[in-house]
């Protein structure tokens, strides 16, 4: 088995067990939320977030959990994740000398840059999966519901758009030779577009505007996915792979 | 119907490479080549650094893609990633990197990925002969012993051809016998062994036919026995420095030598035979020439080779 694929899993447990912390710990404050919406918003800084604070006390719990979970959790340790799993996929084996000798087992280049892809790809998105499917459950503490389905696909929505900045820092990989640049890279340009999000104007530029509260509220209320942008999403994805797979096999130990 | 195989198709157990070049940028790496090796044997690839000896290697076994050229291995036309041919062949690199993390029975494991269990059966035993700790992590073996793990897994799988890049460099003397016995064992039981080195002394002791590359291109295509032979006829005499060794020169071409050539206190003869006891005994005999201070005859460096053959300074 490939040696990096090992340590997936591991990756993977770590994020769910993240993901599923911060989750919980929201849930639990929901009666907190409710009670002080008013002070919370008093304490806003920004319009932008004041208003976020309203759209989540208008939306109900149902608001509350998919800005907590999909917009604040996913978005954040989410994007961490992908940038962690992918980064150092073909470009850490350049960095650390040993891209010859993974390239020289019999095996086409093909098949270990998928199996890399795949491996990372599940580290990422069956714990958005898994922890989604426990929020009915944890809602029960605070004498709350949500619907399973609706919340899955919330998860599957969100889990494309991780996937997608998973697939673009993969294909950075895959062209580099040193994991670092491409992560300190992929998350300055997140937090830039996390600060063109919190700017009145400009917001509709922000790639977070892809999985805005919005999103999750329209899923929730129509039990559908907007699936053109789903699609679109997952044709991004797609094309990044192959983009990477061109580059991988053109790699020079 | 039959089908017609491409004249240039080689059999089983052969490699047969024509024309292949790859360049990096503006510089060539591996100007047109051909060469032919095998079936069997252990043909030694010579060269300087740069020369161009890793990138063909890297080439047979489809690491590099070739700008232009065909390569066959093992009856097998290298095309694609080269997966065809890395299931045939087995390859250990001259740059030893690894995963420091891995305990080493592991990284065997995983280097003999896809090799099958005997493969690995007989990889573990080598170790083992080699005594290295297999329970130990790789971050612990020193740059020797991970070199005798490599070339434990390039050895263990039974394959056609092997390619071996520089895989004694940074052995000790006994390690290094070692090596070279199970190679000539492997190549008496019909392997064909592609040997890189840059030391002419190890090619010399264990190969049946050695390959000069230089720049990219073939230069020379000799015999071990032809080399052992341009070896018997050099003798090299080291002087003093700053002697008159005009003198010493004369004397030598008097008692024989074809050709004398001066080159850093030291005097290199062509002899006209694989006997320098003449010549010898001309240096020797009179007291007025400079006393020698080391003699050298029979053994050639890849540099003194070059220099000899190629009448350049060459590496």
């Amino acid at each position: 088995m490939d040696q990096r694929l090992r340590t997936y899993p591991l990756l993977g447990l770590v994020f769910f067990v993240l993901l599923e912390v911060m989750l919980a710990a929201a849930i639990l404050y929901w009666p907190e939320f409710e009670k002080n919406v008013g002070a919370i918003k008093m304490l806003a800084p920004l319009d932008v977030l004041k208003d976020m604070v309203d759209t989540l006390a208008q939306g109900g719990v149902e608001a509350y959990v998919n800005g907590q979970h999909f917009f604040k959790g996913v978005n954040t340790l989410g994007l961490l994740a992908a940038v962690l799993f992918s980064c150092g996929a073909v470009a850490g084996e350049v960095h650390r000398g040993t891209l010859e000798i993974w390239l020289a087992r019999p095996f086409s280049r093909r098949r270990l840059l998928l199996s890399r892809y795949a491996a990372g790809a599940l580290a990422l998105v069956v714990p958005i999966f898994a922890t989604s499917a426990t929020i009915p459950w944890l809602l029960t503490y605070v004498d709350q519901e949500m619907a399973l389905a609706g919340v899955m696909l919330c998860a599957v929505h969100a889990s494309v758009f991780a996937l997608m900045l998973y697939s673009f820092s993969f294909l950075l990989s895959s062209l580099a030779s040193n994991p670092m640049p491409i992560a300190l890279g992929v998350l300055m340009v997140s937090i830039f577009e996390f600060a063109i999000y919190l700017v009145k104007g400009i917001t509709h530029w922000s790639l977070f505007r892809l999985v805005d509260f919005d999103d999750y509220a329209a899923i929730m209320s129509t039990h559908g996915l907007d699936l053109p942008l789903v699609g679109g999403m997952l044709a991004a994805s797609a094309l990044m792979l192959l983009a990477a797979e061109r580059a991988f096999a053109r790699r020079v130990p | 119907m039959t089908t017609r195989e491409p004249e240039t198709a080689a059999p089983p157990g052969t490699l047969r490479v024509r024309g292949l070049t790859r360049r990096f940028g503006e510089r060539t790496a591996l100007a047109p080549l051909d060469l032919d090796v095998g079936p069997g044997g252990i043909t030694g690839l010579l060269g300087p650094n740069g020369s161009g000896k890793s990138t063909l290697l890297r080439c047979l076994v489809g690491l590099v893609r070739p700008d232009a050229g065909e390569v066959w291995v093992d009856g097998v036309r290298l095309a694609g990633d080269g997966l065809a041919v890395r299931r045939r062949v087995t390859y250990s690199p001259g740059e030893l990197a690894c995963y420091g993390g891995l305990r080493a029975d592991a990284h065997l494991a995983w280097l003999l990925d896809g090799r099958g269990r005997e493969a690995l059966r007989r990889a573990r035993e080598l170790c083992e002969a080699f005594e290295l700790p297999l329970a130990k992590r790789m971050r612990t073996f020193s740059h020797g012993m991970k070199r005798q793990l490599f070339f434990a897994a390039a050895l263990a799988p039974r394959v056609r051809v092997r390619l071996l890049d520089e895989i004694t460099e940074g052995l000790d003397p006994t390690k290094r016998g070692a090596v070279h016995e199970l190679l000539r064992a492997d190549a008496a039981a019909g392997t064909t062994i592609l040997l890189s080195s840059h030391h002419l002394g190890e090619v010399q002791r264990v190969c049946d036919r050695m390959v000069f590359v230089r720049d990219g291109r073939l230069v020379s295509d000799e015999a071990a026995a032809a080399v052992r032979r341009h070896s018997r006829e050099l003798l090299r005499v080291g002087y003093e420095p700053g002697a008159d060794l005009a003198p010493v020169a004369a004397a030598a071409r008097r008692a024989g030598a074809l050709e004398a050539r001066e080159h850093g206190g030291r005097l290199t003869l062509r002899l006209a035979g694989d006997d320098p006891r003449a010549v010898l005994a001309a240096l020797c005999a009179d007291p007025a020439l400079p006393r020698p201070r080391r003699v050298e005859y029979g053994e050639l460096s890849l540099e003194d080779l070059f220099g000899e053959l190629y009448g350049e300074e060459a590496c």
